[in-house]
């Protein structure tokens, strides 16, 4: 397995762990690879060892839990930027698949594609002030392939307008407007995602992946025409001249590279 | 007899600020009013490049955003009821699938027709003393017309809620239930706050802005193909058919005359 990744299994529960820390997590190709295979492994040991795996937990290591796509090296190669694009909106689909329920421990950043990792989670927990949101449309970038799962977070409404105003949030307010489940201090965040797994597996492990396999059927979270309708329309904006030249900016500012993530507004 | 403009537009770069002007009636939906509306909304769907807003401010004078239909013109006039739901059907429609982001600016009360057209708008700043609601049932009017928007928008749990009870709610409520997305304690603040929103949203890619508008139309269902977009024209057709009866009718008068005899 790559090392961009890792699938990890304790005491009942899994933890997939983004190790790209140099990046704050930023998602290229090669890490959204990694994330992929090691969410296939967490299906494959879910399946056979059926009841053993009870939670699974998506970490960042260092900083920051996932500063968004990394759209610098692919930013004038279209063929590339749809697969990275297709491969994400395919792993979130994958993830939300997963008959476990999912937490995902979100410190320091979960910027547009990152945030769209922890929305796909079942729960997230940040703490006050990581910063968390969907600032796509601030750089002329299409969030298509994370707002069906937004929507089927927070509601239409509320969707609509935080992904048509874009910029990003505080951990309170992101907690407050339903995109995580709990916000707690940043020291005792480790605590709070113990707990949870803790509880989550007293739970029956049938009577769980059940009620998650009904949510998604219900919710629309199965729809995989969505999914890959969305990728290709996020590709197709990011090609376009708009988000190309506001991309080749930002990035001829930030010579090191790393995420495309606008300034605070 | 139309001693004002219904409705005044004011362009700024990619801005358009549409604001009902009939603050006497309380903004209420009359043949007039709706004429400048889809005048100007057809204008903003017609105009190509440059020329395009890629944002919309949808506004009001004085009191009251807007308290509905113009419940007088159609106590006077018997056809006009039927009509002015399929005008707010269509006009509700439109409002959704422009291609620009629109911005719903509310103080006081949104009833009704009123409601619909803020239900339809992608963003919803409202003052704290702002109302909301569909209290049309005691009119023998039903709010089945804009219920694909408020499902879409508020759920099915908070539209079933709001739609029945014909309660009228707060702004409070009605941000808890996702159909209002930012309060301000007074008009000043909502003024000053959604000029803000505006002048950022203008400043955002007007392509990224109208792709992620469609696309938004079409997971919630709400663009032309999708369910609740096909179901609007059958729900127009029933509101139709519940107000055009004679039991509908006379409930209209003897609310209008209520009204009317009320200090």
């Amino acid at each position: 397995m790559s090392e961009r990744a890792s699938l990890t299994i304790a005491d009942g529960c899994a933890t997939i762990l983004l190790r790209r820390a140099e990046a704050r997590n930023a998602l290229d190709c090669d890490t959204i690879d990694a994330l992929r295979q090691c969410i296939d492994a967490a299906a494959t040991e879910c399946d056979s060892k059926r009841g053993t795996v009870r939670t699974l937990v998506l970490a960042g290591e260092g900083k920051s839990f996932c500063a968004g796509m990394d759209l610098k090296g692919v930013l004038h190669d279209a063929a590339r930027m749809g697969d990275m694009l297709r491969g994400l909106s395919s792993a979130l689909l994958a993830l939300r698949r997963l008959p476990v329920p999912t937490i995902a421990r979100v410190q320091g950043a979960a910027i547009g594609g990152g945030c769209g990792l922890a929305v796909v989670c079942d729960f997230a927990i940040t703490h006050p002030e990581a910063k968390l949101g969907y600032p796509e449309v601030d750089l002329g970038v299409c969030p298509a392939v994370v707002a069906p799962w937004l929507v089927r977070r927070i509601g239409a409404g509320p969707a609509r307008s935080m992904l048509l105003t874009g910029g990003t949030m505080s951990g309170d307010e992101a907690a407050a407007r339903g995109l995580v489940t709990s916000c707690v201090a940043a020291a005792d965040l480790d605590a709070e995602v113990a707990a949870l797994t803790a509880r989550l597996s007293t739970g029956g492990a049938e009577a769980l992946a059940c009620t998650k396999r009904m949510l998604n059927e219900l919710d629309g979270s199965l729809d995989e025409r969505i999914a890959v309708e969305a990728a290709e329309l996020s590709a197709r904006v990011i090609a376009g001249p708009e988000a190309q030249t506001s991309l080749s900016r930002l990035f001829a500012s930030k010579p090191q590279g790393g995420p495309a993530v606008p300034p605070p507004r | 007899m139309e001693d004002q403009q219904q409705v005044i537009l004011q362009r700024t770069g990619r801005l358009l600020t549409v604001t009902l002007n009939d603050p006497r009636r309380r903004n209420a939906l009359g043949t007039a009013l709706f004429d400048s509306l889809e005048r100007a909304l057809d204008a903003v769907t017609a105009s190509a490049g440059d020329e395009q807003p890629s944002v919309v401010v949808l506004a009001a004078n004085g009191s009251a955003f807007c308290s509905g239909f113009d419940l007088e013109a159609c106590v006077h006039d018997t056809a006009l009821l039927p009509t002015l739901v399929d005008r707010l059907g269509r006009l509700t429609a439109q409002i959704r699938a422009l291609p620009a982001v629109v911005v719903a600016q509310v103080q006081g009360a949104a009833l009704a027709g009123g409601c619909a057209l803020v239900m339809s708008c992608d963003i919803v700043h409202a003052s704290a003393d702002a109302t909301f609601g569909y209290p049309v049932h005691r009119i023998g009017v039903s709010p089945a017309v804009n219920l694909p928007v408020l499902l879409a928008t508020a759920g099915l749990g908070a539209a079933r809620r709001i739609a029945l009870s014909g309660e009228i709610i707060s702004a409070n409520c009605a941000a808890s239930l996702g159909m209002v997305h930012r309060i301000h304690a007074d008009e000043r603040t909502l003024h000053e706050e959604v000029a803000a929103l505006a002048q950022s949203l203008c400043a955002k890619g007007p392509h990224a802005l109208r792709a992620t508008k469609a696309w938004l139309n079409r997971v919630d269902g709400t663009d032309s193909s999708g369910a609740l977009g096909s179901a609007a024209a059958r729900a127009a057709q029933a509101t139709i058919a519940v107000c055009s009866t004679s039991h509908s009718r006379s409930m209209l008068e003897s609310f209008w005359q209520q009204r009317r005899s009320r200090p």
